[in-house]
């Protein structure tokens, strides 16, 4: 029975169907919280304990979903290319707040690691948590962080930025779309994206912009900071 | 056909950035220098956007499925988040809060000050 288990189809299809299930909860309640990965995560893990089925034999379907992360990365590159007439016209104040950003997240995130006495390893998983989970994953990876702990925080630091931005664009009496744009897309990367798409056009496509470039200056300064 | 070609296209730049990675003396993601690849093939004319238009979008769409496999491995550190899992969440909290604010002022300031530099230019 357990060898039914640890094909690499059994894996993909588990992912697949608990992840079809979350876009539709997500689809019928309409609640950020409610995040189809979250809810993936959720399902598949609850499987595996329940009928113990070993965390082996569905990482044989794990490895195959895992290998399209680089791929998808790299795409992201397409999505700064079709903005480049934007980042061309604001390239000094999108770099700057980008910069800034990502010193002010990791700086953070160092600080209260150290206020609360967590561990380097634990340390190094959160530092990159709010830039997009492939690159946080990887600078995790890199710098002796558990991967599994980023990638769990980067999608509470999403979905925190995503119910949370309305609330701060008035908090600190943010005025222009491109500067809410920016400050959204630093701080909760494509979770908070899909939210500032909501807001207006400017804001999504700048929004868009700082994930993939705080994503390389988060690269940058983690080779000096980790 | 076509999307095999662009399934090519966009391996043959991943295993170009894993070379590259075991080159370089430092740490620098593969996945990032991937992507830097394919932004100065995109930059510089090499390669078009619709060369590899579909397939960058079923990637760039279902990114968030990608991601399950990394996330369930969670079931591997259940200790270390059983003991950490409150400092995590206020963590996330308070440096969404940060990284919002500074953003947010920083880019402002930059605004104000290319505005003064212009209307010097002006007078």
């Amino acid at each position: 029975m357990s060898e039914l288990f640890a094909s690499p189809f059994f894996g993909i299809a588990l992912s697949i169907a608990a992840f079809a299930i979350g876009v539709q909860i997500q689809k019928r309640t309409g609640f950020v919280i409610c995040n189809p990965l979250i809810i993936a995560i959720v399902l598949v893990a609850a499987v595996l304990l329940i009928f113990r089925i070993p965390y082996e034999s569905y990482n044989k379907g794990g490895e195959i979903i895992n290998m399209f992360l680089a791929p998808a990365t790299a795409c992201l590159a397409v999505s700064i290319y079709s903005k480049i007439e934007v980042l061309k016209k604001n390239w000094l104040p999108i770099l700057v707040g980008c910069i800034c950003g990502s010193l002010a997240s990791m700086g953070s995130v160092w600080g209260l690691c150290r206020l609360f006495g967590l561990d380097a390893a634990v340390t190094a998983s959160l530092m990159p948590k709010s830039v997009t989970t492939p690159i946080a994953v990887s600078i995790a990876g890199s710098h002796g962080g558990m991967t599994p702990i980023t990638v769990v925080a980067v999608i509470l630091t999403g979905i925190m930025g995503s119910i949370m931005a309305p609330m701060l664009i008035k908090m600190f009496r943010v005025k222009d779309s491109m500067t809410a744009g920016l400050a959204i897309g630093a701080c909760s990367h494509a979770v908070g994206t899909s939210k500032a798409v909501e807001l207006g056009e400017t804001e999504g496509a700048m929004s868009g912009l700082a994930i993939g470039i705080c994503g390389i200056v988060t690269v940058i300064f983690s080779l000096f900071m980790m | 056909m076509k999307i095999v070609y662009q399934i090519g296209i966009i391996f043959a730049v991943c295993w170009l950035s894993q070379l590259v990675e075991a080159v370089i003396p430092f740490a620098f993601p593969a996945s990032v220098i991937g992507m830097i690849i394919l932004f100065a093939l995109l930059a510089s004319g090499i390669l078009k956007v619709s060369h590899i238009r579909e397939k960058s979008d079923f990637l760039l769409s279902n990114m968030a499925f990608f991601f399950i496999p990394a996330g369930v491995s969670i079931i591997n550190y259940f200790d270390v988040l059983k003991s950490t899992a409150l400092q995590l969440v206020v963590i996330c909290l308070i440096t969404t809060v940060i990284t919002f604010g500074v953003t947010a002022a920083s880019v402002r300031f930059t605004l104000f000050l290319m505005n003064k530099v212009r209307k010097g230019e002006e007078k």
